[in-house]
């Protein structure tokens, strides 16, 4: 993993963006801790500290320095230890202390405010201290200060900002291991699906992502990227199977003009000469045929649909019916049609008689002398199913896919035409919004193009 | 009769119009699709097979300003563009005919003179006949030698078909979308049995055999 790479990672980025948003959130409830907890009780020390010491001013200006000192040693034997403990100073002019039970105080005064730390021996050890207090000049020289104990808020602040620091530190860290450990993760398993679609990219179409097996995300990613790998390999081995068949296909007749244009050249009797001629145009015909069936079918997978219009369907099955039926009376085999009056779909006239025509011709070339086909046309939930059903040998089930492949002739050999009848007639289904599907007539075989009506 | 060949290629251009003059029309022949427009205006024709690919002017095109101009000469569209759409294309751009190449010449021929009579410049007639064998198709009648001969309805087309073309080969599907009004190519012998019915009704009592079946191309009713 290259370090700029892995700064371009989407997962590093997340991670980054999840920190700040970790420690912003850890700030935030200690701020609310510190607002509740220290912010607002040092705001009700003061207006404490105020009340007592504008009552205490007050004492001063009404009754003397005597009556603030005795109000001074009151207040401070009234404390509590559930109380805040009070301190105060009361300097004479020229800085004198007059009453104190504070050690400790700025001595020179300018702020009202303070807020200040000192330690006591009151009990042979020293404490530490905080402590709020007012300073107040009084009339005729005398300095106030009235304060407070707040040593309770000043730790809790102090734990506070200890919690925020460890806090914010030790989440960067731990978000910062986290964001790497999933990076790394993410980025193998991203790793295998680029793996995998490089392979493909390079030729091997049977690459696979390779599942993790935990049913993940990813897995399903995977399961669904191999799923689509495999209908594209599966298409590629079908469009390469219809070239080489093609090529296959088209030398065998491609030999045989050959081989009747050559032995044309040598003819020299006029019979032979027409009996060669006629053979050759005869392969020239097939091979045109058999490439007007492939263009036709390429050009029913994309192309234009100008043709299309309403169809008489009731129509073309009589037609179809009567163009076929001296080759299934030739044969011989019995011909039942069932064909119900005014069926009607949308199409192109020409293409649906020669699906209908198509799938005929297979049941009259795959049954039997003695059997029977039939054809039905009938509208069955609201739509229009045209079936053609034989008693010849059917097709097995697990061929039933392949029997609409080009060229695929079910081991029947060259009897059975070019192969491609019933590949036209699927792709003029699709064509048509209508449903191919082949069953068993038991005996026999069943195809039924479903229309839409 | 009169013809212009439009088509640009050359052996094809000259197969088609030693064969048409063969026939004793008399052709004209431009390989250009702005020679053909000018042509066109200059000169009357009873009928105008044009190839749909051409160097300059598209043979559509050349159609579509002929339309345009009122002028209603029957056209056969040549093309090798072959489907469903390129001929509905063709024939809504005010063709009349359109035939898929390769196509044998007889095929060619057969859609030229079915043109050239669509436009009445052959007089409609209500006999047809060839040696012994007559039709007659106001009462809708084939007799052969005298003696009248049953037909089905599709029977009496394909033959009607075949009289009219006596001595000329039709292909297949020629008979499919002239007969049937279908216009695929069949690709089993589907036809050959309608034509073999034909054949015995017409022909099995009788001497010469007039329905001839011509190897690699289709059928010609002749009687040598």
């Amino acid at each position: 993993m290259s370090w700029p790479r892995f700064l371009r990672s989407l997962t590093l980025r997340l991670t980054l963006v999840y920190m700040a948003l970790f420690c912003g959130s850890v700030g935030l409830m200690l701020g609310v801790t510190y607002v509740g907890g220290v912010w607002r009780p040092l705001r009700q020390v003061e207006a404490q500290i105020r009340r007592d010491s504008d009552a205490l001013a007050a004492t001063y200006r009404a009754q003397g320095r005597d009556a603030l000192i005795r109000a001074l040693e009151r207040r401070a034997a009234a404390a509590t230890a559930k109380t805040r403990y009070p301190y105060h100073v009361l300097t004479a002019p020229g800085g004198a202390v007059v009453a104190a039970n504070l050690v400790d105080w700025p001595r020179a005064g300018g702020r009202e405010w303070l807020r200040y730390e000192f330690g006591t021996y009151a009990t042979g050890t020293e404490e530490e201290h905080e402590a709020v207090v007012r300073d107040l000049p009084l009339p005729g020289g005398y300095r106030l200060l009235v304060g407070l104990d707040t040593e309770d808020l000043d730790e809790r602040e102090d734990l506070i900002f200890e919690a925020l620091s460890w806090g914010a530190g030790m989440s960067a860290v731990l978000s910062v291991l986290g964001g790497l450990v999933m990076t790394y993760a993410v980025s193998q398993r991203l790793d295998r699906i680029n793996r995998a679609a490089r392979a493909v990219i390079a030729g091997d179409l049977s690459g696979r992502v390779a599942l993790h097996g935990s049913g993940d995300d990813f897995d399903q990613l995977s399961a669904t990227l191999n799923e689509m790998l495999a209908r594209i390999e599966g298409l590629v081995a079908s469009i390469s199977r219809v070239s080489d068949n093609i090529a296959h296909e088209l030398r065998t007749p491609l030999t045989r003009l050959r081989a009747e244009l050559e032995e044309l050249a040598e003819a020299d009797d006029p019979g032979d000469v027409r009996e060669r001629t006629g053979a050759a145009l005869e392969e020239a015909q097939r091979l045109q045929s058999m490439f007007e069936a492939l263009l036709r079918i390429a050009r029913l997978q994309s192309g234009p649909k100008d043709a299309y219009g309403p169809v008489d369907l009731s129509r073309i099955l009589e037609d179809a019916v009567e163009l076929h039926r001296p080759a299934a009376e030739d044969r011989p085999l019995g011909f039942i049609t069932r064909i119900a009056p005014d069926l009607s779909i949308h199409g192109d006239r020409d293409l649906v008689f020669q699906m209908v025509s198509n799938l005929l011709d297979n049941a009259i070339k795959f049954t039997p002398p003695g059997g029977a086909i039939c054809l039905e046309g009938r509208p069955q939930d609201g739509r229009i199913d045209v079936s053609v059903a034989d008693t010849g040998p059917g097709v097995p089930p697990e061929e039933r896919g392949r029997v609409l492949e080009r060229f695929y002739r079910g081991g029947r050999g060259e009897a059975a035409g070019f192969g491609l009848g019933l590949s036209l007639v699927a792709a003029a289904a699709e064509r048509h919004d209508a449903e191919l599907r082949l069953d068993d007539a038991a005996p026999g075989l069943k195809v039924t193009i479903r229309f839409r009506g | 009769m009169h013809v212009l060949v439009v088509e640009d290629d050359e052996r094809v251009a000259g197969h088609v119009v030693k064969g048409l003059k063969g026939e004793g029309w008399l052709v004209d022949h431009v390989a250009d699709g702005r020679q053909a427009l000018f042509q066109v205006a200059a000169e009357t024709y009873d009928v105008i097979v044009l190839d749909r690919m051409l160097p300059n002017v598209d043979g559509l095109k050349i159609l579509q300003t002929m339309r345009a101009a009122g002028d209603s000469t029957p056209v056969l569209i040549l093309s090798a563009l072959g489907d469903v759409d390129n001929r509905v294309k063709g024939l809504r751009a005010g063709g009349d005919d359109y035939l898929t190449k390769p196509f044998a010449f007889s095929e060619l021929l057969a859609r030229v003179e079915a043109l050239s009579r669509r436009k009445g410049v052959v007089q409609e007639t209500t006999e047809l006949g060839l040696a012994d064998l007559q039709m007659n198709l106001l009462s809708r009648t084939v007799t052969r030698r005298g003696q009248p001969i049953e037909l089905t309805t599709r029977e009496f087309a394909l033959l009607e078909y075949l009289l009219r073309n006596a001595g000329r080969v039709v292909s297949r599907s020629m008979l499919l979308e002239a007969v049937w009004d279908y216009n695929f190519d069949p690709q089993t012998n589907i036809i050959d049995q309608h034509v073999s019915r034909l054949r015995a009704k017409i022909d099995k009592d009788f001497e010469p055999p007039l329905l001839q079946t011509v190897r690699g191309m289709g059928y010609s009713l002749r009687a040598a």
